[in-house]
């Protein structure tokens, strides 16, 4: 690997393995798998299901430790940090939007997406305010400020994870399968969202999907399969070899 | 921090049915100490109360002297300068009177009776008439020599009433049986243990009957301004009598009907000094205290036991719930520690809010038993030396059954949040629930 490409690279994944232990079977979910990902790319990863995308993303956020090979987020090797300092490092340098939104119930959305500051302890209430109101504004949910998320629809709790996500300003924004849940005219919606705020704010995001449209967004599309790197091609060429059927 | 309250709070109020279940039980077992401790303490100061005056100060100076070395006698003899000495060396003394003791049998027309006596001077007894309700007569009858004052108990006994005479026998302490006649002047209530076995009399009736000199008292009580000073009381007058050339005996924490057996058997002759204390004195009675303490300390500990599974498991339940909000919030960047935070803090609300409704319905109840004035059935009466049931309300007890409560509350609380916290955040998040 050269050092100039791991200084400007976000993530950096070397050689990764990660195996499933259940009972008395190892499911070898990850057998080594190399990526490079630069600051400000708009990343796809495509793969059939069990090809290993949800686990390369948990990977990615520190959610989950790998079973082999180094894993580089924000130049840091996760394998060396504590569960402390991962903690610090997911709550400061990525942001998470999920399948399932995975809202806090009994927050309002404004709370939901003040939550990550109030952990982060570094701006005062008025600004808090008004980097919530800021997104909230911009995923169109300012005027569902005080409902509950259950109150809401798919698209727009959706919408707030996506706010709650980026109210940090993280430098890298992991989303697995962000649209799965929603129609498509609402998923649309979504990766619109992150389009812009990636060009307009640079965030990096790594997103996972099944769906050929939503793939095309993407400035690269890395390919897994069967827990392997196949490759990383461009958005173009997926959609072709999705047309051929070769998914 | 706001937040993990505001999270912590509404939870509790999402799930009302399992907040109110558990809140209820935490309230019940509040409610349950605060009655079992208001019994016990209630109890224990009816019995001081009642006991202090009756048959014991807070330290006593008695004594017993002996002619010949296996016919002791329960007498201070000389008291006069022994009680001038006491004024000058307790300062923390409120006042201090002096009793005749003896046993003696009561004769009526019909029947008798064998009862302990307490020689006094109605005048000087500040304690006794507040202690002693009268049913019948009155204590100051006993201003004149040759009365006596008989529970009721004993009145009926001897089927005697205010006005008739009752003849007193006992031995002297040369051996000789004596016999005095007493009018019957004051017939007070039941006060359970203490009053079936004690009638009152005028001091210079017992020292007549007993043949004893002017100087010779049964025990000198002292009452001290401040109860918690009896140790110290004691000790140094031990010093103070001993310097004065008195011989004290050994600290024996029995009453002191119960040491003749012992000083009989022991060789010297003369006066001798024995200072004890109140828990001393009715040390023969005070076991139901001690066990209604353990009753109740047993009691609490199953109920806490109980509810702490009970709790437990709610927790648990709860907590496996919101596995996937746990997972997520670790995900966004929440510390473990800030989780262990968050289910701690619905503990501790959910025990602040059962312990103060708890709490209050315990503290009712007790006032409701005070104010009806509860009689209690005899038995029970004896041993608490009270014919009404007195539940004890103090503050700080009660606050001090909240803390204990919330305490555990919440420390059981922590075996699951900890596994909760300690989850990997994948793990969590996966969580089926
Ligand atoms: N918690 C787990 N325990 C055991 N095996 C697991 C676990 N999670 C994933 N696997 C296995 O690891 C492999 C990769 O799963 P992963 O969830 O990463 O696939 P995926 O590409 O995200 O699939 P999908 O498109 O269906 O979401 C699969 O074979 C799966 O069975
Ligand atoms: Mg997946």
């Amino acid at each position: 690997m050269n050092p100039t490409a791991s200084q400007s690279s976000i993530v950096s994944i070397t050689n990764v393995t990660k195996d499933y232990t259940l009972g008395k079977v190892v499911v070898p979910a990850l057998r080594g798998v190399d990526l490079e990902v630069h600051a400000g790319e708009f990343i796809s990863i495509a793969g059939p299901s069990g090809s290993g995308k949800t686990t390369l993303l948990n990977l990615i956020g520190c959610v989950d430790t790998a079973t082999g090979g180094v894993v580089r987020v924000a130049g840091q090797d996760t394998k060396q940090l504590t569960e402390r300092q991962l903690t610090n490092l997911r709550l400061n340098t990525i942001g998470f939007i999920f399948q399932s939104f995975n809202l806090v119930q009994v927050l309002s959305v404004f709370q939901n997406v003040e939550f990550p500051l109030l952990l982060q302890r570094k701006l005062d209430k008025a600004q808090r305010r008004e980097r919530v109101m800021q997104l909230l504004e911009q995923v169109g949910l300012a005027s569902h400020a005080k409902h509950r998320p259950n109150e809401l629809s798919g698209g727009q709790r959706q919408r707030v994870a996506v706010a709650r996500a980026l109210v940090t300003r993280p430098q890298l924004v992991l989303a697995d399968e962000p649209t799965a849940n929603l129609d498509s005219v609402t998923g649309q919606n979504i990766i619109d969202l992150m389009k812009e705020l990636n060009q307009k704010e640079g965030t990096t995001f790594i997103f996972s999907t099944h769906d050929a449209k939503v793939m095309s967004h993407a400035n690269a599309v890395v390919r897994l399969a069967d827990g392997n790197f196949l490759d990383r091609i461009s958005a173009a060429e997926a959609s072709r070899a999705m047309a051929a059927g070769g998914h | 921090m706001l937040q993990l309250f505001l999270i912590a709070f509404r939870n509790l109020g999402t799930h009302r049915r399992r907040t109110l279940l558990l809140g209820g039980a935490i309230a019940s077992v509040t409610a349950l100490l605060v009655i079992l401790m208001g019994l016990s303490t209630g109890m224990k100061e009816s019995m001081l109360r009642s006991a202090t005056t009756l048959s014991t100060g807070h330290v006593n100076v008695a004594g017993f002297y002996k002619v010949t070395a296996g016919q002791a006698a329960p007498v201070v003899t000389g008291y006069p300068a022994i009680l001038e000495q006491i004024r000058k060396d307790v300062p923390e003394l409120d006042f201090a009177v002096q009793r005749g003791r003896g046993w003696l049998k009561v004769v009526s027309e019909t029947s008798s009776i064998q009862v302990g006596v307490g020689g006094i001077d109605i005048q000087s007894e500040p304690g006794l008439r507040q202690v002693l309700q009268i049913r019948a007569g009155a204590l100051d009858g006993l201003a004149e020599s040759g009365t006596v004052l008989l529970f009721e108990k004993q009145a009926k006994k001897l089927n005697v009433q205010v006005g008739e005479s009752v003849t007193l026998a006992a031995q002297t302490l040369r051996g000789a049986s004596n016999t005095v006649d007493a009018r019957v002047v004051a017939i007070a209530a039941d006060m359970g243990m203490l009053s079936d076995f004690g009638i009152f009399v005028p001091s210079d009736t017992l020292r007549s009957l007993y043949q004893f000199k002017s100087d010779t008292a049964g025990a000198l009580l002292l009452y001290l301004k401040d109860i918690q000073h009896v140790p110290v009381v004691q000790a140094r007058l031990r010093q103070t009598l001993t310097d004065a050339g008195h011989t004290v005996m050994d600290h024996d924490p029995r009453a002191f009907f119960m040491k003749f057996e012992t000083v009989n058997r022991e060789a010297w002759t003369g006066q001798r000094l024995d200072i004890t204390n109140w828990e001393d004195e009715i040390s023969f009675i005070t076991w139901t205290l001690t066990a209604l303490n353990s009753l109740t300390g047993v009691l609490i500990f199953v109920l806490m036991v109980i509810i702490g599974v009970g709790i437990m498991n709610t927790l648990w339940i709860a907590i496996r719930e919101r596995t996937r909000e746990i997972g997520t919030l670790r995900a966004i960047g929440m510390q473990r520690t800030r989780v262990l935070l968050m289910f701690v803090f619905e503990a501790l609300l959910l025990g602040m809010l059962g312990t103060l409704a708890g709490a209050s319905m315990g503290l009712v109840l007790c006032l409701a038993v005070n104010a009806m004035a509860v009689h209690v059935p005899e038995v029970v009466a004896v041993f608490i030396m009270s014919d009404t049931l007195n539940l004890a309300v103090h503050p700080s007890s009660i606050l001090g059954a909240m803390a204990f409560i919330t305490a555990c509350t919440t420390a059981i609380s922590l075996i699951p949040s900890f596994l909760a916290a300690r989850l990997k955040p994948v793990t969590a998040m996966h969580h089926i629930g």
